[in-house]
């Protein structure tokens, strides 16, 4: 999953000369809190609503500043940015390691968009989500070559589509692997996977069951 | 009164082949058990659904798809539209086939809009995955959906009501932004089960919003909690909502003997939610319900489940034995022992060590359902 597949585009962005209330005015109307600032059509700054509400807060050091100020006293500069290329995980490392909350994508000069914490939580959900009716297959395979293409060939012999795949590792020398599978009947794949030596963790074996 | 009961032998056309699960020998075995119990059986003879009454809720793309797969012509797109998969293979005439449940549902709601019944029993139907443009989990035509639309064109408001195991996830997407259909699903906690929805969180949207509701259950839930968690949080859900009219789906695969699902009714529970939901038609939808079957995978149990709920709408006694000649004919043909009794005997299943965390999570999850859709209710 790169970075363009979770970016937000076009970009709301304001010119360095606009006061904090105008900026803060928009932040509230978009229900955003993350504006990058431009000055003759590049980026040179962000600002957040934090920056705005520390620096007219009387807690600030040095006094509360006037909300008639350019955005470009506060704002913050240089900014972080990533590429529409990048990797999400690489662009979720920065803002994890320099704390901060978005991102702008910048595509050589020109701005195309941003990346918030919440696409990010947002690129988790899909990764790790249902977007299609499945069942769900949770398999431990030995952390060796081979293993997951032995399982992939197992469900393809059944003519069983795999819609995401999930593996972490898990134990010593062993890998979980959470399969979403589209069939209803988990339990027929389980017991032909069993049959084939797979150690399943769902769904369960119920050996007590009659049918 | 007691209840009209729709059926048609045509239903059993819809078949996936030998070895598939949702097997037309369902449908045969409940009808001959409801014969071997010595009531006079009268079935209303219901009229196959129309091409234009599937393309209510069916895109036409995909009932193009499912007619040609039908006739043995072949799309290379089938399986975008879930035709010729694991769950939904493709047979001779599976339109026509599909179309006769779909038929089956429509005429039941037609009987509770028109007049000659106030509670409709539907012996077939209840195909709850298919979506607008996919077949899913075994089910190819929406006949709910499609009744729900006839319905909803009459100007009702339809509560639609889901105990099949697995999450009714193609009825409650069909109708996810419409405020004239409130939806409610019990079922194994998508987190584990098929097909992976129903989640707390889905409550609707636009207009819709605040009228989907899902209760998630754990793993291994038994009676007194499920019976617990659907009175909790159905029935301020109907006495809210007001509905002219309930549609039940009937899947029998919450039945701890199902193969292909974790939760442990017994048909005791069966037998307390039937007339439980029965009162709440009475209560609280002028007493007018529609009742279909669904999924249920386990023969010896979906017979006693959709027998009991047959006579109970019937008004009529349960027999503590079930007929000898019926268990012998199954027994030999389906070569396994069968329960001989309409309730499962005690102990049928090991204790479950989780129990009280299990009740207590089931309660949370209501909880939490009813807490993020209360506020749209007003």
């Amino acid at each position: 999953m790169l970075v363009k597949d979770v970016m937000n585009s076009p970009v709301l962005t304001v010119e360095a000369s606009v006061t904090l209330e105008e900026a803060y005015h928009i932040m509230l109307q978009r229900d955003i809190r993350h504006i990058p600032v431009m000055r003759e059509g590049r980026l040179v700054g962000m600002i957040t609503d934090r920056d705005i509400r520390l620096a007219t807060s009387p807690f600030a050091p040095g006094g509360a500043k006037s909300t008639a100020i350019p955005v470009e006293e506060v704002m913050t500069q240089p900014v972080f940015t990533a590429e529409p290329l990048d990797p999400v995980e690489e662009a979720a490392r920065v803002m994890r390691e320099r704390k901060i909350g978005a991102l702008p994508i910048l595509e050589g000069e020109r701005l195309v968009g941003i990346v918030t914490g919440i696409d990010l939580l947002e690129a988790l959900l899909r990764l790790t989500g249902v977007e299609k009716p499945s069942g769900r297959l949770e398999v431990c395979l030995e952390d060796r070559p081979g293993e997951l293409a032995r399982l992939g060939g197992e469900l393809a012999q059944q003519n069983i589509n795999i819609h995401s795949l999930l593996t972490y590792p898990y134990g010593e020398g062993t890998v979980n692997t959470v399969v979403r599978v589209g069939t209803l009947d988990t339990r027929k794949v389980a017991r032909s996977l069993r049959q084939k030596g797979f150690k399943v963790q769902w769904p369960p074996e119920i050996p007590s069951k009659s049918l | 009164m007691s209840a009209l009961v729709v059926y048609s032998p045509q239903y059993q056309l819809y078949n996936f082949g030998p070895r598939h699960p949702f097997s037309p020998v369902r449908l045969e075995m409940l009808v001959d058990l409801l014969q071997h119990l010595g009531h006079p059986l009268h079935f209303v003879e219901p009229t196959q659904a129309t091409r234009e009454e599937v393309r209510s809720v069916h895109l036409e793309s995909f009932v193009r798809r499912v007619e040609a797969a039908g006739r043995g012509e072949y799309f290379p797109d089938f399986v975008h539209y879930g035709i010729g998969t694991a769950d939904t293979p493709i047979f001779p005439g599976m339109d026509e086939a599909a179309r006769w449940l779909v038929g089956g549902t429509l005429t039941a709601a037609r009987m509770v809009v028109g007049g000659p019944a106030k509670e409709v029993l539907q012996l077939g139907g209840g195909l709850h995955h298919a979506q607008k443009d996919l077949a899913s989990g075994f089910c190819v035509y929406n006949d709910l959906s499609v009744a729900i639309r006839y319905l909803t064109d009459q100007g009702l408001r339809v509560a639609y009501i889901d105990i099949d195991v697995h999450h009714g996830d193609g009825v409650q997407w069909i109708h996810y932004d419409e405020p004239n259909v409130l939806t409610f699903s019990i079922h194994e906690s998508g987190r584990y089960l098929y097909p992976g929805t129903g989640h707390t969180h889905e409550i609707g949207k636009a207009l819709g919003t605040g009228r989907k509701l899902n209760i998630p259950l754990e793993p291994f839930t038994e009676d007194e909690s499920y019976l617990e968690v659907l009175q909790m949080g159905l029935e301020p859900a109907l006495r809210w909502f007001r509905p002219d009219v309930l549609l039940v789906q009937c899947g029998a695969d919450a039945h701890f003997q199902d193969p292909l699902a974790e939760i442990l009714l017994t048909t005791q529970a069966y037998a307390k939610i039937f007339p439980l939901l029965r009162q709440y038609a009475a209560a609280f939808a002028g007493g007018r319900a529609v009742y279909t079957l669904g999924g249920g995978y386990s023969l010896d149990a979906t017979s006693r489940i959709w027998a009991l709920l047959y006579l109970t709408l019937q008004d009529l006694p349960l027999p503590d034995h079930l007929p000898e000649p019926w268990l012998r004919r199954w027994g030999m043909q389906l070569g396994h022992f069968l329960t001989h009794t309409l309730f499962d005997p005690e102990g049928a299943y090991p204790e479950v060590p989780r129990k009280a965390e299990i009740e207590r999570r089931n309660r949370q999850v209501t909880e939490r359902m009813l807490e993020s859709v209360r506020p749209y209710w007003n």
